[in-house]
């Protein structure tokens, strides 16, 4: 039976309109913009140079994509209940001389590892008891874990670099093979995605961010969940310090530092997440990693120097920010 | 005046320091029974209001919930008794949906190992939730910074009722509102009221929409009640008249 013209009409008007109306729910979004921009640099870069999209290239860029995207799951958890970690990039260069310290004394490597996340996620929980312990700001807190666990490091290694334990099966797995570290930062975002979107621990963290006291009133336990968000954060850090690790074939005293974890923070701030806290998406952290990982392996191909590489992420930082202040003016002028 | 009730507070008395912001207070509420404290700031409604709630402990008195003598010594215990307070402004997290607000810090999980947040649940029983009481919000999922503050306050009831509150502290609820909002939520207290089992206790400002609003009024100042009355007995004049007196009686010294 024909369907009257009119009411197919109709129908297909409020089609229309209600894709019209995903459409524009979907660029409201934090992260739509970053998309938009990130795939539009892909473009561009393959239009001007060939070499973008072969799978050598997509190698290298999933390197400077992977461990910026691992630090900024921890930071945008520490950055939506209003706290930081500068030390993260520290503890990232600590970790694989722990591990290679670790099997020295005799451990096998694999326990050398878990001895090195320990070690990671204990500075993490001294930062946190320090910061709710003692009252301190976390960018205090962590400025002067900064420098204490570079020095550290530096005492350690004696400023030189050391090779990596364990045999070619460990190393690709942790790091070594091409789209190893991608992959590790890929199940880590989906496992973050999913604590921060679908647990108590994720909704609670953004709760205390976005208004302490009703947290607090709540009985929320606040201080747990802070301290928890710093063990994890350093864990993270001193994680993806052995993936680069293992990549590269030694670890670096001056591996990481505070350019890695910038990075991490730019990646979750570029993705939408709030400074002042309350608001953040992982997915949005893992598309801001790869805008800037884009960025930083397209002006490599192109052979744009690293200096002028500096200029362009902290212009594509700032356009990020104005633009997703912009956006979450516009989104809730049309939610009323 | 109801035969049990629900709270009652014999002789409270709290210093701080060298102000008495009680002197002996005593009041009750019966179930199903709304209660209006007026008065000026500094009359000791606050402290009055914080010691139901359990943030604060009086110096001497008595607490009873259902006659039983109570010591409330924290927020958690008054809120074990059913005792829940709404603070404007304090009680929502404006990042969160309704549903997320409404269930903060106590979530429905789902099944399995991962304790999972259960969001269809909870979408669901906060629209029951809200129906029930009759507020409307244009959808559970919304973000609550997204709505009005008359809205805002209605979601901080409902949650309020909806965790098993027997006793409703609300301070406050129409302060900073337009007529029409203001109208949302005297519909609300109406409705809650007219359950049946909820005794409210409201601290505000405005005489007239508290006196619409209560059963009953009573009249703080200098931490001492002045002047109690059922509201069909008295009127705005008449509680304006009496602030005045005293006030010209202070002044005269």
């Amino acid at each position: 039976m024909a369907e009257p013209i009119a009411a197919q009409r109709r129908r297909s008007a409020a089609l229309r309109a209600g894709l019209a109306g995903r459409a524009r729910q979907f660029l409201l979004r934090p992260e739509a913009s970053v998309i938009v921009v990130s795939a539009a640099l892909v473009a561009y870069f393959e239009l001007v140079n060939a070499n973008f999209l072969t799978d050598a290239n997509l190698q290298t860029l999933s390197q400077f994509v992977a461990a910026p995207v691992i630090i900024a799951c921890g930071e945008i958890m520490l950055l939506i209940c209003r706290e930081i970690d500068l030390s993260v990039g520290q503890v990232f260069a600590l970790a694989p001389f722990v591990m290679g310290y670790a099997h020295l004394f005799g451990l096998p490597v694999i326990a050398a590892i878990v001895v090195a996340l320990a070690v990671s996620a204990l500075i993490g929980l001294i930062i946190g008891l320090i910061t709710i312990g003692l009252g301190v700001p976390s960018f205090i807190t962590t400025l002067g874990m900064l420098f204490l666990v570079n020095g550290v490091t530096l005492t350690i290694s004696r400023g030189f670099p050391a090779n990596v334990p364990g045999g070619p099966t460990l190393g690709g797995v942790m790091g070594a093979w091409g789209y190893s570290e991608i992959l590790w930062a890929l199940a880590i975002v989906a496992i973050m995605h999913v604590v921060l979107r679908h647990t108590r621990w994720g909704l609670h963290t953004v709760a205390i961010g976005g208004n302490p006291v009703a947290a607090a009133e709540a009985g929320i336990a606040i201080d747990r969940i802070k301290i928890g968000n710093f063990v994890l954060t350093s864990a993270l850090g001193g994680f993806t310090g052995l993936l680069e690790a293992f990549r590269v074939g030694s670890a670096d005293p001056l591996a990481g530092g505070s350019n890695i974890m910038f990075l991490g923070v730019a990646s979750g701030v570029i993705g939408g997440t709030a400074i002042a806290g309350g608001a953040g998406t992982i997915l949005g952290g893992l598309i801001g990693g790869i805008m800037l990982g884009v960025l930083q392996d397209g002006f490599t191909l192109q052979g744009i120097n690293a200096f002028t590489f500096n200029i362009i992420i902290g212009a594509a930082i700032l356009v990020a920010m104005v633009a997703n202040i912009h956006l979450a003016r516009r989104r809730r002028r049309s939610a009323e | 005046m109801n035969a049990a009730a629900a709270i009652r507070a014999e002789n409270l008395t709290k210093v701080f320091g060298t102000v008495t912001a009680l002197a002996g207070v005593s009041m009750e509420v019966g179930h199903g029974e709304t209660l209006g404290i007026l008065g000026d700031n500094g009359a000791g409604k606050s402290t009055l209001l914080k010691i139901l709630t359990g943030y604060h402990q009086p110096d001497s008195g008595q607490v009873f919930v259902d006659e039983r003598p109570v010591r409330l010594a924290s927020v958690d215990e008054a809120r074990a008794l059913g005792i829940e307070c709404v603070y404007q402004d304090l009680a929502l997290v404006d990042g969160l949906s309704v549903y997320h607000n409404l269930f903060l810090n106590r979530e429905l999980l789902r099944r399995g190992p991962f304790r999972l947040l259960d969001h269809k649940a909870m979408r669901r029983q906060a629209e029951a939730a809200l129906a029930e009481i009759g507020v409307v919000v244009p959808s559970v999922e919304i973000e609550v910074g997204a709505l009005s503050g008359g809205q805002r306050q209605a979601i901080a009831v409902a949650r309020a009722v909806h965790s098993n509150a027997r006793i409703l502290l609300l301070d406050e609820p129409l302060a900073a509102m337009g007529a029409r909002e203001a109208q949302q939520i005297i519909g609300l207290i109406a409705r809650l009221k007219a359950r049946g089992d909820i005794a409210i206790v409201m601290i505000a400002h405005n005489y007239a929409q508290t006196l619409e609003i209560c059963d009953r009024v009573i009249l703080m100042q200098h931490g001492e009640i002045t002047f109690e009355s059922a509201a069909a007995a008295t009127s705005a004049a008449e509680l304006l008249d009496i602030v005045r007196r005293e006030y010209r009686a202070a002044r005269g010294g």
